[in-house]
């Protein structure tokens, strides 16, 4: 029985992780919680649903709905986060606007594709097996094992190539960065692509994990992954990782023992608790200054 | 010159709120206004009145889909009684709000349409819960409400106003009940329920009824709550999978029944699953397909039923929605069918019209409908099961 809700918390838990990742990646870069990011996944997921039902087909529709969810991030960070930097206007201003951007995205998929539930296709299910004693599903270990590959990709595009150096090099700091020759306006594009798509990668993993799709999928999720990138020390890659499986665990683990309806304050709970005994999350550096 | 620009938008933007208004209370108002004004040209010999009816219920959000149907269903009974001259002196309108399946609306709403002289009586809304935040303001200005969909057992304890096209869950839980032992032959019952009003208390009504015929060896082995329309299902399932479950009784929507359905015959394809009427809607089936194959729930209200005044309601509904009605649709459609029915002999005077609906005997497309002495209409179930994509009666 522990086994079973340990298992399945860490098949949600690393989709979390995989949205956790985009919150940190932009913290990272910009200091700023993106906290569009929830919404920029349920658009990657619709996305998905719409092209599939334009018989793309899922993986064609996959691929397609990656790179457009990539071009709203950077849009939405040419748009209405660049001309807020331009000016130097307080980090509040950024933040608020994060918000509203997110209710637009919300809203226009509630007005373009109606705010119903609708059926997502069912490709990650394979049937279902049990090993010694625990079930396991099908979905349940693809929805692992993308999510840990997509992460490995992730911390190696950013240890490993040029233009990680240069997110790195950002992130310490963007002035000398720029001194150096380096662009420092499209390795931020390239950020908030990064987080799109991935974003938009945990969007299918998990309307194809529930087979659902709704407008406001985004919203606790979203929640629920930034609770698990502070967690996890935001601005730290593989805080967000360890962040989003103890989120995942926990509410599983809340849901099996004291009953189904403590399962999204389980997450928060340990949050403060964790805050409380370490600020800066369980990997989180020193002197970050806080939005 | 940017001051002028200003001054210049502001007017416009005044000018034109202005003209939104006028717009807004002449139509309105229209309606009223064009009565004495017809007469006076004596261009119809006899003007009829207008007559409202109001349907309150989500149009928007989850439950959307059950709140747009009722207020279809109550058009579609207003177009027929029009079309057959009106009801008595009165031309039928019927004026709809959204709820947005919120009590603080609901209420919000109440407060506005009892203060509408020319509305006669109100169908709504979809969830008990919202819909008793409203009652109260029916109750205390006297306006017939008619629920088609509230379920929760003190909804018509508010007062005499206040009724109900819909059974009581204590019958209804007593046919789903049914299904699971006779058609389902299941003995270990898993019980799921939402926690909400209805779910909480309705889960405690099953119980009971389980309870109740435990010398047949049937036993609820494990129950599990849930938050109305969550995604994730993966404990509930686990600790019914643990119990050695062998039927789910789902105290719940279509939006937890069909995830929860997926997520469970994913793991055991094998499980039953019984649920209530509200799952007669064509929208579980396209959710759910195969997963939801061989799940049996009561209705009242039978779609493929051969009865003339089922058939002329589900052909109309169909021609307007493209799709075919629910049995709560069903149930506003006959809602609407009795306000109109007691303007048509009692005329426009709310105390009469709640008077005759008490006293009622109302042949719908739900079968014969009366109210007793609470409010609540008396109905008989029939058990359905969904084979093939389609739903069939059982017998």
């Amino acid at each position: 029985m522990l086994l079973q809700y340990i298992l399945n918390g860490l098949a949600i838990g690393m989709a979390y992780a995989l949205v956790a990742v985009g919150y940190s990646l932009v913290f990272g870069i910009l200091r700023l919680i993106n906290f569009s990011h929830g919404s920029i996944y349920a658009f990657g997921a619709h996305m998905v649903f719409v092209f599939v039902g334009m018989n793309f087909g899922v993986w064609a529709g996959i691929a397609a709905s990656i790179i457009l969810t990539g071009l709203l991030g950077v849009a939405i960070d040419k748009v209405a986060l660049k001309p807020l930097r331009k000016k130097n206007s307080i980090p509040i201003a950024s933040l608020i606007t994060t918000i509203g951007v997110s209710y637009i995205i919300q809203n226009l998929l509630m007005v373009f594709l109606g705010s119903e539930r609708k059926s997502f296709p069912d490709f990650m299910n394979f049937g279902s097996f049990m090993v010694s004693g625990v079930q396991l599903k099908s979905s349940q270990i693809v929805l692992f094992s993308v999510s840990f590959v997509l992460l490995v990709v992730l911390s190696v595009v950013i240890h490993k190539t040029k233009i990680g150096l240069a997110m790195r090099a950002v992130e310490q700091n963007s002035r000398a960065a720029s001194l150096m020759g380096i662009e420092v306006n499209s390795v931020i594009s390239f950020t908030f692509f990064l987080g799109g798509a991935s974003a938009a990668i945990a969007g299918a993993l998990m309307a194809a994990y529930y087979q659902l799709v709704y407008p406001t999928m985004g919203f606790l999720l979203g929640l629920k992954a930034f609770a698990a990138a502070v967690l996890g020390g935001i601005g730290v890659l593989y805080g967000s990782v360890v962040g989003g499986l103890v989120v995942g665990v926990t509410e599983s683990l809340a849901m099996g023992y004291l009953g189904g309806t403590y399962r999204d304050a389980a997450a928060f709970i340990i949050l403060i608790v964790i805050l409380i005994i370490k600020p800066t999350g369980l990997f989180g550096k020193k002197g970050i200054t806080k939005v | 010159m940017k001051k002028f620009l200003s001054i210049a938008l502001i007017a416009v933007l005044t000018l034109s709120a202005l003209a939104g208004c006028g717009n807004s209370s002449s139509s309105s108002s229209g309606s009223a206004a064009a009565t004495p004004a017809a007469s006076e040209g004596g261009e119809a010999p006899a003007e009829k009145k207008v007559a409202k009816i109001a349907v309150y219920a989500p149009l928007t959000g989850d439950h959307a889909e059950y709140g747009n149907s009722f207020k279809v269903a109550a058009e579609i009974q207003a177009e027929k009684w029009n079309a057959a001259g009106g009801a008595g002196d009165y031309t039928i309108e019927v004026v709809s709000y959204d709820d947005k399946s919120n009590g603080e609306e609901a209420a919000a709403i109440a407060e506005k349409v009892v203060m509408e002289k020319d509305i006669m009586g109100i169908i709504g809304s979809y969830v008990s819960g919202v819909s008793m935040a409203a009652t109260p303001t029916f109750q205390e200005y006297g306006l017939v409400n008619i629920s088609a969909s509230a379920s929760h057992p003190d909804f018509t304890k508010e007062g005499d106003y206040i009724f109900r096209n819909n059974t009581v869950i204590s019958v209804e839980g007593a046919s789903t009940v049914d299904a699971v032992v006779n058609n389902l032959g299941a003995k270990k019952i898993g019980l799921l329920y939402i926690k909400t009003d209805w779910g909480v208390s309705t889960s405690t009504i099953i119980e009971n009824l389980v309870a109740e015929r435990a010398s047949e060896g049937v036993s609820i082995v494990a129950k599990e709550e849930c938050m109305d329309g969550s995604d994730d299902y993966s404990v509930a399932i686990t600790n019914f999978q643990a119990a050695g479950c062998e039927a789910i009784i789902v105290v719940g929507m279509h939006n937890t029944f069909v995830p929860f359905a997926r997520q469970y015959r994913q793991l055991n394809p094998e499980i039953g699953l019984a649920a209530f009427a509200n799952l007669y809607n064509q929208q579980v089936i396209d959710l759910g397909g195969e997963f939801v194959e061989g799940t049996v729930f009561p209705v009242s209200y039978f779609n493929e039923s051969t009865d003339p005044l089922v058939a002329e309601f589900r052909d109309a509904f169909f021609e307007k929605t493209g799709t075919y009605p629910s049995g709560l649709a069903a149930q506003a459609y006959d809602a609407a069918g009795m306000l109109c029915e007691a303007i048509a002999n009692v005329g426009a005077d709310r105390a009469a019209i709640r008077d005759y609906v008490q006293s009622i005997k109302y042949v719908g497309a739900g079968g014969e409908t009366s109210f007793d002495e609470m409010g609540e209409a008396q109905k008989v179930f029939k058990k359905v099961v969904i084979k093939g994509g389609k739903f069939e009666l059982l017998a």
